[in-house]
């Protein structure tokens, strides 16, 4: 079963409070975040407060992202070299534009493993879309490499660029549309923005119920008080559990009379139906019924 | 190696540390305060010479003023400290693990 | 991106007019003052509003202040911080303050340790928990001589003078050794290293005397910190008392020190008031708990005309181009410093014809 990525939970990497505590949150995702939360002059301490952390036993159970600095920064590949030596789960590019962008990281990587010891292949990536370029290029992006888990649409620097202002969601409509369907056509995960205000539990949820709809897999987070509301989001209603569970009785029953068409109330049900099904059983192994 | 500079890292707040470095012509002067020194003292004191034997500092004032961080950010904080105090820019992997 | 009420830091000069009348408006909101020798100011903003501050003059933090509404947040804790990696920038990382004692625990919290206390008014605080142990410590180990009787002299000698050079012989012959601590702060018409060589050079003639850089614990007066302290006087008070207060209880026990020599005070005020104060804490049994020190306090050496000689009447002849007359009062050994200093601000060696006496010259230290 693919993983359940809901929740990516963002901290700032310089912070020790944060990532001594982040743990107990249980996103789905952490990201540690050594790109725009850290001040230039912390970025050195950052990068080694993060290293260490990710070693630190209080995170094996959990999945591991790490947005580093672009590449044609000072710090990206000290950051790069830092994370896949520490055992990240995944390196967050930011600003992603081109394909070429992707190939570049994955070749730093091979060489970082390579050296370290560490199993070639195991670092995955997701590409943050930030721009205009970016959203454009997204399919291609998005099919660029094996490694790729999920691509994400950040929305600060993307509605800087479209100029105009975050706001009630218009200024991301063609973005979130176009990053989701390139999600889909290369078989991968789709995350949406942050949502700033921490203390708009309304607006918030007003937008996971949209990006929800739409079809994204997650959402990322600054605040531990948003995973709840969430993952409370995304868990299914009792209708559709009972649905998705005659769904999978359905299908089982037809694997064992070895029909080759599945049916249930004299629709015929196939695959997508199926993992979908799959899917919103495990939301609710995970964070149980919609309340 | 020496501490060539004085140098700082880490903060204040809660489950932090501070770290600061300084040249010293006398050999390892380390000082260290902790809220939790009855309990951690040892604990604290093992890290801080492990990062210092780990990256060959034999000349240095070392001042640790820990607010209850764990054992990976008293770490970091010395592996900053150190990497600044001696100007290093190279990061040797090796050291750090 | 955090679109949480995160403050935000800035550096401003205080040399920016519009910024330093907001910060003086929102210290005196908060009961404080502004020193004039603070150089920066580390602020925090939140949504455009000052929030809190702190003044940084050399290597000391002055005019600490936080929101009310934002006390008890970490927000204190990071703007000293700022401020601290503001002096670092410059180059100091040894750093002082100074509190009133209700507020110690909460700097105690921000890495500053307490050096000296005067009682319900003031304490003077470092950033290190080993700044003055760790000087009296090598203080000791290069300086320390053992001998019955040992004295000190704390001195600018800006220049060093013929009244400079009586005291220390003064002084000399009553113990059987004596330090002279040159005050380091490079405020003073002539260089730190200028005015400690010009005491080296006055004093080759004893054989019983070392001189050494007072170091920071030998506090300038004129960087002291008053923007708390309402009135003059009692910033005046609580100078004397913090800098006596470090003197008795860390310097003098590390090098035996038990007597201390100073010129009488017949003119400037402040001059007199700091040394009534030198008795009360040198001196009397119960102030700190460290040995007393016994304060002598020996007249003037006076010029020919009878006035006590003083370093300011020095400045002054030079600042006139009388180098001859300055020539009577300081000893040959100083003659070449001076004559350094009018070269170097460009002042013409020749002078004007003698005229006038002397009694426009003003005293002082």
């Amino acid at each position: 079963m693919k993983k359940l990525r809901r929740s990516m939970l963002f901290l700032p990497g310089s912070s020790a409070a944060m990532l001594s505590t982040a743990f107990i949150y249980k996103p789905d995702s952490i990201m540690f975040d050594l790109e725009d939360a850290v001040s230039l002059r912390e970025k050195d301490s950052a990068r080694i407060l993060v290293f260490n952390a990710l070693q630190h036993p209080m995170y094996k159970g959990i999945e591991t992202v790490v947005r580093i600095n672009p590449l044609n920064t000072p710090f990206g590949l000290k950051d790069l070299e830092a994370a896949v030596r520490a055992g990240v789960d995944v390196i967050r590019l930011p600003k992603t534009d081109t394909p070429e962008d992707i190939h570049q990281l994955e070749r730093e990587i091979v060489r970082i493993e390579e050296s370290c010891g560490r199993k070639v292949g195991s670092t995955q990536l997701m590409a943050a879309i930030e721009s205009a370029v970016g959203v454009i290029n997204a399919v291609a992006i998005a099919r660029s490499s094996d490694r790729l888990m999920g691509i994400a649409l950040a929305a600060f620097d993307y509605v800087m660029d479209m100029q105009t202002e975050r706001g009630d969601g218009t200024e991301l409509f063609y973005a979130r549309c176009a990053v989701l369907h390139a999600a889909r056509a290369a078989g991968i995960d789709a995350f949406d923005v942050v949502y700033g205000d921490v203390n708009d539990e309304e607006g918030f949820l007003k937008e996971v119920d949209l990006i929800r709809r739409m079809g994204f897999n997650g959402k990322s987070l600054i605040n531990p008080r948003q995973i709840e509301l969430l993952h409370n989001a995304y868990a299914p209603t009792q209708e559709e559990v009972d649905y998705a569970e005659r769904v999978i009785t359905a299908a089982e029953e037809g694997e064992r009379s070895g029909l080759g068409v599945i049916s249930l109330n004299g629709k015929m049900i196939d695959a997508p139906i199926i993992n979908h099904a799959r899917v919103v059983l495990e939301r609710k192994k995970a964070s149980g019924i919609r309340h | 190696m020496k501490i060539v500079q004085a140098a700082l890292a880490g903060t204040l707040e809660s489950s932090d540390l501070m770290v600061k470095v300084s040249p010293s012509d006398v050999g390892l002067d380390i000082v260290i305060n902790s809220e939790v020194m009855k309990q951690f003292g040892e604990q604290i004191t093992q890290v801080v010479n492990e990062t210092l034997t780990a990256f060959n500092v034999t000349h240095g004032q070392i001042i640790v003023d820990d607010k209850g961080a764990l054992d990976c950010v008293i770490r970091s904080r010395m592996q900053v400290a150190i990497m600044r105090g001696t100007c290093s820019d190279e990061i040797n992997w090796e050291k750090l693990q | 991106m955090y679109a949480e009420k995160t403050p935000e830091f800035d550096t401003v000069e205080t040399s920016n007019g519009v910024i330093k009348e907001e910060i003086i408006q929102f210290l005196h909101s908060n009961g404080l003052g502004i020193d004039d020798d603070v150089g920066q100011f580390v602020i925090a903003r939140a949504d455009k509003q000052l929030i809190a501050c702190a003044g940084l003059a050399g290597n000391t933090l002055k005019c600490i202040a936080v929101h009310i509404e934002w006390r008890g947040t970490s927000l204190g804790l990071q703007v000293i911080r700022e401020a601290e990696y503001l002096a670092n920038q410059n180059g100091d990382h040894h750093l002082f303050l100074l509190t009133c004692p209700d507020n110690v625990k909460s700097f105690r919290g921000c890495g500053f340790y307490p050096l000296a206390t005067l009682e319900n008014k003031a304490t003077l605080m470092e950033n290190t928990p080993v700044g003055i142990h760790r000087y009296c410590k090598k203080l000791r180990a290069d300086y320390f001589i053992p001998a019955a009787k040992i004295g000190a002299i704390v001195m600018n000698a800006n220049p060093f003078t013929l009244g400079h050079q009586f005291l220390i012989e003064q002084a000399s012959r009553a113990c059987n050794w004596l330090h002279v601590f040159v005050v380091e702060e490079n405020l003073s018409q002539f260089s730190f290293n200028d005015r400690i060589a010009m005491v080296r050079d006055g004093v080759k003639h004893l054989s019983n005397v070392t001189e050494h850089p007072g170091s920071r614990y030998i506090i300038s007066r004129g960087t002291f910190p008053g923007y708390f302290l309402k009135e003059k006087q009692v910033v005046n008070d609580v100078y004397s008392a913090i800098d006596l207060i470090i003197f008795r209880r860390y310097i003098a026990p590390s090098l035996g020190i038990t007597h201390r020599f100073v010129g009488t005070e017949p003119y400037c005020k402040v001059t007199a008031q700091y040394n009534r104060a030198m008795h009360h804490w040198l001196e009397e049994e119960f102030v700190i708990p460290a040995n007393a020190i016994t304060v002598h306090e020996i007249d003037r050496k006076t010029d020919e005309n009878n006035y006590p000689i003083s370093a300011s009447a020095v400045r002054s002849l030079l600042n006139k181009n009388k180098l001859s007359v300055a020539r009577n009062i300081v000893p040959e050994s100083t003659m070449p410093y001076l004559h350094n200093w009018l070269r170097a601000n460009h002042l013409d060696l020749s002078e004007p014809p003698l005229t006038g006496n002397l009694m426009s010259i003003s005293v002082g230290l």
